[in-house]
């Protein structure tokens, strides 16, 4: 039992958290969405969604890690679907985690559980031990030419009773002043998305992390193949910003942000000047806009890159 | 192929110069690995058009190598080892192991005359003709693929496309190489990655074993033992495509191999459907047996396949590769039909949803709308009823062509429990949005009239030319020696009067027909005008056998293949027979044909009325599906019979077949069961509002568990009606009752609402409501799967001999 317990705080600390303040939910970005139904099958089919209402690079300027925690899920999914991986970033950034607002937010928590319906699930004001991912986690460290990442925590006191003794071995870095250690290795590479097959994401994968440097069986483990089967996936919204998914045991959890200033203010005017990036993933075979049975569609080939 | 018929010396010519110096004897292929067209396939001459379709259905792929590289493992989670099956070091056990069909033209490096000398060259697969230029692009881009040589016939002066030559190019069709095993396609990985495959195969590039080799858990024994075919971060040296060829392709029965290890191009057809291949075994090749997945998909019987596995229905229903044979004379149906129709202009401005120009392409348009047409029943129950080159086109869809640009996000995730998110249920895949984001769809598209061409070469194989006999006359002298004086006319006289009526295209009065009957129709290549089935559908209720591939409900409304099956389809009322739900065109068997009958036992939709046929001591996956009467096990079932092309071996196969088919109170009840506990752990978060908690758990089902009752069960309505039953009851005695009725409904509801009840403090319960509420979610109940067809069982025993006389003949 105890470890059960562990091992939900523990992959709710990788994958975000539900957000015990609630300060005022904030709108939605404001960009083009499809209207759609409470049931699945209501839901618009994400094809004919961006063939109608692609996103532009100006679209793209207007998210925020802020207002996406003013959309539903529905909204979430809209948007992480009309994104390409773009490249697969590198050095620190910043993660925010988030459930967004609507009544889903019940049903994604029980989600996570196997329950998945509402009213089957907990007063969210008890869900105490997820909201210790809020306080530990703050972000993620790419090491691009390794292929590698890492779990930036900041406040290792909760952890350590499963951490275990020698802590000052553990990798640290320090972001804005501040010490983080680098915990829950993961291997990064271009994969198979879980809502959107239509194109590569860049996976963050802690299935095979121990033959990974640095790896430390606890807590590390309770993330891989024995434990939580955690998998991130994550998009480019725009240069330096990122949206993600994370999933433990191949179910939806949670949404999360990464956001890496520097990056953002260096590049995103060259971005909504051109509105290409540099694709590392497979980004589908071609692309067509609706503009029906008129001259000038678009009708892209699209090469797969590094092939 | 029109090439190597003109110029057969250069082409041998340019292989020998490209090092490709394995040419069997008698065969020849070009840089695709075609055969040789005389030497194949009945050992027809076929025209251009039907050799271009040959040569896509034995080589395209039409892209699904990512279908079966990632999409599979780390969108579905199954793994496929495809070293485990295509390893050339067992090449001679592939057959007996896998039912796979060793390519003619392809070698094991190391042997007398192979181009490729060690296993290295080749990452451990066989050396095959095009191999010298595919291994250079191994972790390079570049690689221009073979199918970029297709030469196109010209298309038909009627076709609205015909102007001028539109079609996609053929190097959408994706060729790659042979695996060395027929339909099984290889292409180089350019994301191969020569020093990680270096560590992680312990300094060897021949083989993938450290790659594939299971990792055994350290702390929790009851987790699957997984491989780094879970690691998405290594890639492979290949990406595996399958053509349609790897299900379709098989022995001749006329000219069956003498060794089935080692056949030649003139001992196979491509149509008569591969009937020992073990497709769910080798898609489910990289997972452990201790997985659910496993145990409910991955026991097919040889020559069967769930293909419905993957766009889930939850019907656990495997079916045979039909045998594609008689196609014109095949029964046609008027039916009402909504699809896309060529056209060559739409309206300018208006909806593409319904009318839509390829752009680029003069006049290339396509419209969408609804006529009344002949049409085929082409699968088991009717469905695949839009069209010949509409079902065709599935096909490719089904094997996972185009699955990224337009059918994975259609597809049911079974862990998705919630209905308000994707993934809870199919949704309908979308012709229109496939055809214009998936180039290899139009490459395939713009060639199905070649590829229907040849497979209406696909003909019947009579017993008396697999004998060597003059003709017909020469065989029933045989089977009346061998069946007792004048069996083959009394059986006749016993079919007009007792099977013709559903297994003849002929109509009544049947007794004065001639059910061998030849063509004379020089477009019809002597084939039989009697396709020996009417092709009609029946209540499954009225032939009795196992019911749940009748139940398959993919082309139901709101379902993955919605636009694949026909108005007239699903307006048919269910079946009042049955306890499980029927509608929307469920519940029916088509009248299957009984050409060549002799050839294609063991019988059924299922092949599983007849003995049980596996490949021997290096079979690693045959088991006994024999029970008692109280469904278990048998401690001493009877004896697999070995895999046996010859035509013998095929004779006395179909003769205890049909035994047991006109026997049915002596047939021994077969239910697959799991042969591996499979354990389930759960750390489910419950709670009534009040109190939540965290429950580590497991759910486990011991061996024996039949595969169908878990494979049929709609685990998420039930888990949808315990929470309504605890949030809004009167809402759930509703439902039921307006399924049931008052009293029924009410009572079911009452029993789902006390099933939940104890879900708090003991989570595992679920399996126990499961078990007592099976009638109200489970999509078939049955699990028997060699009853019904009880259709003879009152013949004497000297009718049934005639009988089993006669349809040798046919």
């Amino acid at each position: 039992m105890k470890r059960a317990r562990w091992l939900i705080s523990v992959s709710l600390a990788l994958s975000q958290a539900v957000l015990s303040g609630c300060p005022p939910t904030p709108d939605p970005p404001p960009i083009p969405f499809s209207q759609s139904g409470e049931q699945y099958s209501d839901k618009v089919d994400f094809a004919r969604l961006e063939h109608e209402l692609p996103l532009k690079p100006s679209d793209l300027m207007k998210i925020t890690p802020n207002n996406l925690k003013g959309a539903n899920q529905e909204q979430v999914d809209q948007i992480y679907a009309r994104l390409t991986a773009g490249p697969i970033p590198d050095g620190v950034y910043d993660g925010q985690m988030f459930f967004p607002k609507g009544s889903s937010e019940r049903a994604r928590l029980a989600e996570i559980v196997g329950g998945g319906i509402k009213g089957f699930v907990v007063d969210r004001k008890a869900a105490t031990l997820e909201h210790i991912g809020e306080f530990i986690w703050k972000g993620k460290v790419f090491y691009r030419g390794e292929g590698v990442l890492r779990n930036r925590i900041e406040d290792l006191s909760l952890l350590k009773p499963i951490v275990g003794p020698n802590v000052e071995k553990i990798k640290k870095l320090q972001v804005d002043g501040k010490d983080a250690w680098l915990l829950f290795p993961a291997k990064l590479y271009c994969g198979q998305s879980l809502l959107d097959g239509r194109r590569e994401s860049v996976i963050i994968d802690y299935a095979f992390t121990d033959d990974l440097p640095g790896y430390r069986e606890m807590p590390d483990v309770l993330a891989g193949r024995e434990g939580l089967e955690i998998r991130d996936e994550i998009r480019m919204v725009r240069p330096g910003f990122y949206l993600g998914r994370a999933y433990m045991k191949k179910v939806f959890a949670l949404n999360f942000t990464l956001y890496n200033k520097a990056v953002a203010d260096k590049e995103s005017s060259t971005f909504v000047g051109s509105g290409t990036v540099n694709e590392d993933c497979w980004i589908g075979n071609q692309r067509m806009t609706a503009t029906p049975n008129k001259a000038g569609n678009q009708h892209v080939r699209l090469t797969e890159p590094l092939e | 192929m029109r090439r190597i018929q003109t110029m057969p010396t250069l082409i041998l010519g340019l292989a020998l110069l490209t090092g490709y110096a394995v040419l069997t004897e008698g065969s020849a292929v070009a840089a695709s690995g075609k055969p040789v067209p005389s030497t194949f396939h009945y050992g027809k001459h076929l025209t251009d058009a039907e050799l271009v379709g040959a040569e896509i259905w034995f080589n395209a792929t039409a892209g699904n190598a990512r279908f079966f590289t990632y999409v599979y493992q780390q969108r579905l989670g199954v793994m496929i080892d495809w070293y485990r099956v295509l390893r050339s070091d067992a090449r001679d056990a592939r057959f007996h192991r896998w039912g796979l069909i060793n390519d003619p033209d392809c070698c094991k490096p190391g042997d007398p005359n192979c181009p490729a000398k060690t296993y290295d060259e080749t990452y451990g697969f066989d050396y095959c003709p095009g191999d010298d230029e595919l291994l250079k692009y191994v972790g390079k881009s570049g690689y221009r693929d073979p199918a970029c040589d297709l030469k196109d016939v010209p298309l038909a002066k009627e076709d609205p496309h015909g102007r001028t030559d539109m079609r996609q190019s053929a190097c959408d069709l994706e060729f790659g190489t042979s695996t060395g095993a027929l339909g099984l396609r290889k292409f180089p990985n350019p994301k191969f990655d020569k020093v990680k495959w270096l560590k992680i195969n312990g300094g060897h590039l021949d083989s993938w074993d450290g790659y594939t080799a299971k990792v055994a858990p350290r702390k929790d024994r009851e987790a699957p033992a997984k491989s780094h075919l879970n690691d998405g971060s290594i890639e492979p040296p290949y990406r595996i495509g399958m053509s349609c060829g790897a299900c379709h392709i098989a022995f001749d029965p006329i000219r069956p191999p003498k060794d089935p290890v080692h056949p030649k191009w003139e001992n196979l057809s491509g149509t008569v459907g591969n009937q020992y291949g073990r497709f769910a075994q080798i898609l489910g090749s990289g997972m452990s047996p201790n997985t659910i997945e496993y145990q409910i998909y991955g026991h097919s019987r040889p020559g069967a396949v769930d293909t419905s596995a993957i766009p889930n229905d939850q019907i656990n229903n495997a079916g045979t590769m039909n045998a594609i044979i008689n196609l014109a004379r095949r029964p046609t149906f008027e039916e009402d039909i909504i699809k896309w129709r060529k056209t060559n202009q739409c309206p300018a401005g208006g909806n593409e949803r319904t009318c839509w120009c390829e752009p680029g392409k003069d006049g290339k348009c396509w419209e969408r709308g609804r006529k009344k047409e002949f049409v085929h029943h082409i699968l088991k129950g009717g469905e695949d009823s839009i069209g010949t080159l509409e079902a065709i086109q599935r096909v490719y869809f089904n094997i996972g062509s185009c699955s990224e640009e337009g059918w994975v996000n259609h597809l049911t995730d079974m862990r998705q429990l919630d209905p308000t998110m994707r993934g809870f249920g199919q949704t309908p895949f979308d012709i229109g949005q496939v055809r214009r984001d998936c180039p290899q769809f139009r490459a395939i598209e713009d060639r199905l009239s070649e590829i229907a061409q040849f497979l209406s070469t696909g003909a019947p194989a009579d017993l008396y030319q697999a004998r060597g006999l003059k003709n017909n006359d020469a065989l029933v002298e045989q089977l009346n020696k061998e069946f007792g004086k004048g069996a083959v006319e009394q059986g006749r006289v016993i079919f007009a009067s007792k099977c013709a009526s559903c297994h003849s295209s002929q109509s009544p009065p049947f007794e004065k027909r001639d059910f061998r009957t030849v063509s004379v129709d020089p477009k019809d290549k002597s084939i039989r005008v009697d396709w020996l089935g009417n092709d009609k559908v029946i209540p499954v209720s009225e032939v009795g056998t196992n019911r749940s591939r009748s139940l398959h409900s993919n082309h139901m409304q709101g379902r993955v293949w919605e636009e694949y099956g026909s108005e007239t389809l699903r307006a048919k009322p269910g079946d009042p027979q049955l306890k499980e739900p029927s509608d929307g065109g469920r519940g029916y068997y088509r009248n299957i044909s009984l050409l060549s009958l002799w050839a294609y036992a063991p019988f059924m939709h299922n092949n599983a009325v007849g003995p049980e046929v596996c490949g021997g001591p290096l079979d690693e996956h045959y088991y006994s599906s024999y029970v008692d009467k109280d469904g278990k096990p048998l401690d001493s079932p009877p004896p697999c019979w070995l895999f046996d092309p010859s035509v013998e071996g095929r004779f006395k196969l179909y003769k205890a077949s049909m035994k047991e088919l006109l026997n049915p109170s002596q047939r021994i009840p077969k239910v697959t069961g799991f042969n591996h506990e499979v354990t389930i752990r759960l750390f489910p978060k419950l709670g009534d509002g009040k109190l939540e908690r965290f429950v580590d758990t497991a759910i486990r089902f011991p061996v024996g568990t039949p595969a169908a009752r878990i494979g049929n069960f709609r685990h998420k309505e039930l888990v949808g009606d315990l929470v309504m039953a605890r949030v809004d009851f009167d809402k759930l005695k509703a439902k039921y009752v307006a399924r049931y009725g008052a009293e029924q409904g009410e009572q079911i509801a009452k029993t789902i609402q006390e099933k939940g009840k104890g879900l708090l403090e003991k989570p595992g319960s679920v399996l126990e409501a499961g078990a007592e509420l099976r009638v109200v979610y489970s999509n078939s109940l049955a699990v028997i799967e060699n009853d019904g067809h009880r259709f003879g069982e009152d013949l004497s025993d000297k009718e049934k001999d005639a009988l089993t006389a006669f349809l040798a003949t046919l």
